[in-house]
């Protein structure tokens, strides 16, 4: 029964015009359904790279329950940032704690009835700012130079407030304070503040946003009352670069990492333009023996799995190509740029595209100038490279993509000191120093910004990426 | 003039086949030679024959390694390969927008496997994402059934109506799976706002997917038993890869005329019975070439296992490849690069024997 019917073929007791109708009906009905199915696609796959930019931006991204709701993306807090950056270095951006600062602040807590409230306890701690590489930095701590004001009551206010999910009557009390920096001294980046106050009194609110709760509701932490706005939002990702430093040059390590996978990416696309390209016309256009043995080994060389080379490669790079590095003075390639991009000058799979690509380019466009006698260099650098624009964009995207996320090789080879490291193994490391201990704000914020890069090019040249995916598939 | 031609030939390929030469060719002429050794890097390399292969297999890491890249190989193949032609033909749709959208499915494919790695062990964390995504699912598991209970029989009520009238409503029809879902949205509301199904207290699921020695199915023999935190790599790269192959499958799909569909539709042929009947056939090649570059890249897997790091029991995620990595570098140890090396040719083995099966699949499809 159901096999007789059929949404695309008019039973003839139903009109045309009914039938028409009911089929635009299916359509829409179809193309809403495909739009919702795809919106589902696009939050399966891009749910992971969103909600971990959101947090990289939340003090603490372990929280649990996981929230989008954070307090780094509240309006109010902003601007409590900016204001509290003004008054600790007038710095309304990033913020600090510089001599002359007088920085006000208020809370709010919840008294139950019957309760009487209590005058806080204001500490401004000796808190470093994180575990692992920047506890081996010496910091000036704004404890040692903070004078807090005598705290007093502002403001008292009956309410209700929710406790472990009922409803209870009480007193909303206000206390203001101020933190000053009497004389001179150096500019401090945080002004960390501790709230003590007996259990029951419950925090309710503050200038700034309260960092975190601690002992049961008593401790109302702030890692940073002065922060300023991008201070207050960036927090993780200025602890990026300031916190790790090279132990020799005090530079900021993710800065070098950084700037050496830029290095490394770069030359690998310098180089796999030229050779490749260069190799993919004498193999596309010339004729010369051992051209089938060659080819075979580029075919070859695409299946060996990096584990199988990585073992005399790293002896080779070990003793310095030969000794031939020590001609420019250095005995060993190894935790060296230089090692790395000269190992990965081009590959065989870059030379494999460029035959392909030369090979679709007709005979007849050289043949001009075989007439007038230019040299095959001439015919390869005039007249067929200008030609090759688009594969060589190709190229350029797959190349930097590549050598950028690269991990293994790198891995093998850098591996001291952490100055020397590319991105990729640099956030290793920070993924062993800081995952340990919990701190995952730093290493989120680390690997959004390294993603920064590729996900630009990726929309910039979108087509090309898309493309290289049938270059992939043109494997064949 | 044919001299001639030589020359320029070689000159243009010198960079090319010295950096081939002493990269690839003597690097693995190399490893051949050391996996006949006991190499260590500081004494000279001893013949040892075939001691090394023999010692793999008494060595237990190796086979754990062994089994973990085997099974992690064949589960993530088969399960990105099904689901990226399902999500392809499901996008097989000439829609406006649907450019924007591919784009969108791509970003995890560009982004480093460092990023989506550490992403994916946050998520992973006991307070993490997953875990709270589990509980979410069971506080509102109640709604969610009631949810779709409606809507099924909102459905069938429906196309029984509509076929009353002798219309030719199919099960699936669009614009009636429109109106019940909308009717079970109602529905459910209307139910949990009037008190008569609501989410259920239950505390947080606390899951542990990195720090645990389990493995599932729980009395299975070792050699057929999965870890809980290869599982979880495994999720992690079925999602990164997922897209890259239904990108190939789509523009396979493009090419298949919309003609097959509507006959196959027009003799009442379902979606799913489309999908196996018409999509499945029409792409194999295709799938041939997804499953054998899934199998080399699962096979080689390692950044997964490197970086997860300590925050694993190693023997739970051990992969070939990294059983080669921790024998060259085993840290405080001497390194046994002969035996590294015996272990990187077995693995070279079973990516050329994975090449040679398409090879030949491919070959036979031609003829």
């Amino acid at each position: 029964m159901a096999g007789a019917l059929s949404p695309n073929t008019r039973p003839e007791w139903i009109s045309q015009i009914d039938f028409e109708r009911w089929q635009a009906r299916r359509r829409w009905a179809r193309a809403g359904i495909v739009y919702a199915v795809m919106l589902f696609f696009a939050v399966i796959f891009l749910g992971p790279l969103l909600f971990a930019t959101i947090s990289s931006l939340h003090t603490d991204p372990l929280a649990y329950p996981p929230t989008l709701a954070i307090p780094q993306l509240s309006p109010r807090n902003w601007a409590a940032a900016a204001n509290l950056g003004q008054a600790g270095a007038g710095n309304r951006w990033w913020g600090g704690f510089a001599p002359g600062a007088n920085v006000p602040f208020e809370i709010t807590y919840f008294v139950p009835a019957g309760q009487e409230p209590e005058v806080p306890e204001v500490v401004v701690p000796r808190r470093r700012p994180g575990a692992g590489l920047g506890a081996v930095m010496v910091i000036d701590f704004a404890a040692d130079y903070a004078t807090v004001t005598p705290v007093e009551e502002v403001r008292r206010e009956a309410g209700t407030f929710m406790v472990r999910g009922e409803v209870v009557e009480g007193l909303f009390v206000t206390y203001a304070f101020r933190i000053l920096y009497p004389g001179s001294g150096p500019t401090i980046e945080r002004l960390p503040l501790d709230l003590t106050v007996p259990v029951g009194q419950l925090y309710a609110d503050s200038t700034l946003a309260v960092t975190r709760i601690e002992r049961r509701g008593r401790v109302a932490s702030f890692d940073n009352v002065a922060p300023g706005a991008l201070g207050y939002v960036f927090n993780n990702y200025r602890r990026t670069f300031n916190e790790a430093r090279s132990i020799t040059t005090q530079e900021s390590l993710f800065w070098l990492w950084t700037r050496n996978s830029f290095l490394v990416a770069l030359a690998r696309v310098i180089t796999t333009l030229l050779f490749a390209s260069m190799a993919g016309y004498a193999l596309a256009r010339l004729q010369f023996p051992g051209k089938n043995l060659i080819f075979v080994l580029i075919l070859l060389a695409q299946m060996i799995p990096g584990q199988v080379i990585f073992i005399s490669n790293y002896l080779v790079l070990r003793d310095g190509i030969w000794g031939l590095s020590s001609l420019w003075g250095q005995p060993t390639l190894l935790n060296s740029l230089a090692g790395v991009i000269l190992s990965g000058l081009v590959g065989a799979g870059a030379v494999f595209i460029m035959k392909q690509f030369f090979e679709s380019i007709p005979r007849e466009v050289e043949e001009a100038a075989m007439i007038d006698g230019a040299s095959q260099w001439r015919r390869y650098w005039n007249v067929v490279l200008p030609m090759a624009r688009p594969a060589l964009g190709a190229l350029t995207i797959l190349t930097f993509q590549g050598a950028w996320n690269e991990f293994f090789w790198p891995l093998v080879v850098l591996t001291t000191p952490e100055d020397i490291k590319t991105l990729p193994i640099g956030l290793l490391t920070f993924r062993n120093v800081y995952g340990g201990a919990g701190d995952w704000g730093l290493i989120l914020a680390g690997a959004v910004l390294s993603a920064i890069p590729i996900l630009i090019l990726f929309v910039v040249f979108q087509k090309y990426f898309l493309e290289g995916v049938s270059y992939g598939g043109g494997k064949e | 003039m044919k001299r001639q031609e030589w020359m320029a030939a070689y000159l243009f390929l010198t960079p090319f086949l010295v950096s081939l030469f002493i990269f690839f060719l003597y690097a693995t002429v190399r490893a051949v030679y050391f996996s006949f050794t006991d190499y260590n890097l500081f004494d000279a390399p001893r013949f040892v024959g075939l001691q090394n292969y023999i010692n793999l297999f008494r060595e237990e890491n190796f086979l754990l390694a062994l089994r973990n890249s085997l099974f992690f190989a064949a589960i993530v193949t088969t399960v990105q390969t099904f689901l990226a032609l399902v999500m392809a033909s499901v996008l097989n749709q000439r829609i406006r927008g649907l450019n924007f959208f591919r784009a969108a499915y791509y970003m995890p494919s560009v982004t480093s496997s460092v990023v989506i790695t550490l992403i994916f062990l946050w998520m992973y964390q006991r307070q993490g994402l997953f875990n709270y995504l589990a509980t979410q699912l069971q506080v509102y598991a109640p709604l969610l059934l009631t949810f779709f209970a409606i809507l099924i029989v909102v459905q069938i009520v429906q196309v029984a109506y509509e076929r009353s009238r002798k219309l030719p409503a199919s099960w699936f029809d669009p614009a009636l799976l429109v109106v019940s879902f909308l009717v079970a949205l109602a529905g459910t509301w209307l139910l949990s706002f009037s008190g008569v199904v609501a989410a259920r207290d239950i505390p947080p699921v606390d899951f542990i997917w990195l720090q645990t020695r389990r493995e599932i199915p729980d009395g299975a023999p070792w050699f057929l038993r999965v870890a809980i935190p290869l599982i979880a790599i495994m999720i992690q790269n079925i999602f990164t890869t997922i897209p890259t192959f239904m990108l190939m499958f789509l523009a396979a799909l493009q090419d298949v005329p919309k003609s097959h569909y509507e006959a196959a539709s027009i003799d009442g042929a379902t979606p799913v019975q489309q999908f196996f009947y018409i999509t499945v056939p029409s792409v194999q090649p295709v799938t041939f070439l997804v499953v054998t570059l899934g199998l080399i890249g699962t096979l080689q897997m390692f950044d997964q296992v490197a970086i997860f790091g300590d925050a694993v029991p190693l023997r739970s995620v051990i992969t070939l490849a990294y059983f080669v990595y921790n024998r060259m570098f085993p840290g405080a140890q001497a390194p046994e690069v002969g035996f590294a090396a015996a272990a990187a040719m077995f693995l070279a083995l079973l990516t050329l024997v994975v090449v040679l099966i398409q090879r030949r699949f491919i070959r036979s499809e031609a003829v």
